[in-house]
């Protein structure tokens, strides 16, 4: 069963249980975590000369798998313009992946963990550009756990459905699967 | 090519001409930005943002979705490199993967 119901003018209306909702958000949050990672994000703690000359440093990829996911290459076929493409673009685009990420830690909302439990469900309202904005968060959620997961193409889901139950890997697959539902479903309600 | 070749410092009349033909005969060469495929997207969501960014219709976006998917990679815009490299940034914001390159390379 679907989560996501179109309303007028591009929004939707959601409404999942409890414990699923609380799910995302917590995700949500550990990927603005990861990608505030060695930023400068509090603007107030920054000392406008070091962000001005952390402008002109070229950057290397990241070397965590899942932030050269989040954040690839521009250019496979100039390693300067890469860098350079990253010295203008990278914090950007960070702060865009962490922007949707904040959206939807903020629809949902606080919860309390021990209301959370059983047939709890919670319930809002998501406008156009926030029904996009969870999407991107969505998608952003899945690639980094296709890192962690080290997914490749050649991949059957049979092999990751039958890891014994104590394996951790098992359970972040059955989240990356159920994100791919979700997403599915968010994208038939946008378009419907 | 006159006898004046040699005299470099010497401002001609194009010194003071506005820079313009040598400008487009650089941006002559195209810029293309490139969608990989990976095995995370879904095909659905693909489709979605190439009719969504670029604003193509239904079939078009499709139709390099599964260009993507079925080739390893698609051309989804040409322009100039300015452009490309505002489409690509636009995609990495979406959670594609797209690089950009000389549309001849």
């Amino acid at each position: 069963m679907s989560y996501f119901r179109s309303r007028r003018k591009g929004r939707v209306y959601v409404e999942m249980p409890a414990f699923s909702a609380m799910l995302v958000a917590d995700l949500a949050r550990q990927l603005i975590e990861l990608l505030s990672d060695g930023e400068m994000t509090d603007a107030a703690d920054v000392d406008p000369l070091e962000e001005l000359v952390a402008m002109d440093v070229p950057r290397e990829p990241p070397s965590d798998p899942a932030l050269l996911r989040l954040l690839p290459d521009a250019r496979t076929d100039d390693a300067e313009a890469n860098a350079e493409f990253r010295r203008f673009t990278e914090k950007g685009l960070r702060q865009a992946k962490i922007d949707a990420a904040s959206v939807v830690v903020r629809s949902i909302g606080e919860l309390d963990p021990d209301s959370a439990t059983g047939e709890a469900a919670v319930e809002f309202e998501l406008s156009r550009d926030d029904a996009r904005a969870w999407m991107r968060c969505l998608t952003d959620l899945r690639l980094t756990l296709s890192a962690r997961l080290e997914l490749s193409a050649d991949d059957d889901e049979e092999t990751w459905l039958a890891l014994p139950e104590d394996d951790p890997r098992g359970s972040l697959y059955r989240i990356y699967g159920w994100l791919g539902y979700q997403l599915e479903s968010l994208l038939e309600a946008v378009q419907h | 090519m006159g006898d004046n070749d040699d005299v470099t410092a010497t401002p001609d009349s194009s010194t003071l001409e506005r820079p313009g033909t040598e400008t487009v005969v650089l941006t002559d060469v195209p810029w293309v930005t490139i969608v990989w495929d990976d095995p995370v997207n879904l095909m659905s969501y693909v489709a979605f943002v190439f009719g969504e960014y670029f604003g193509y219709a239904k079939a078009k976006a499709r139709r390099l979705m599964m260009q993507v998917h079925t080739e390893g990679k698609a051309v989804v815009s040409t322009g100039s490199r300015e452009e490309m490299e505002r489409d690509v940034q636009a995609m990495h914001t979406y959670g594609l993967w797209a690089t950009l390159q000389k549309a001849d390379q």
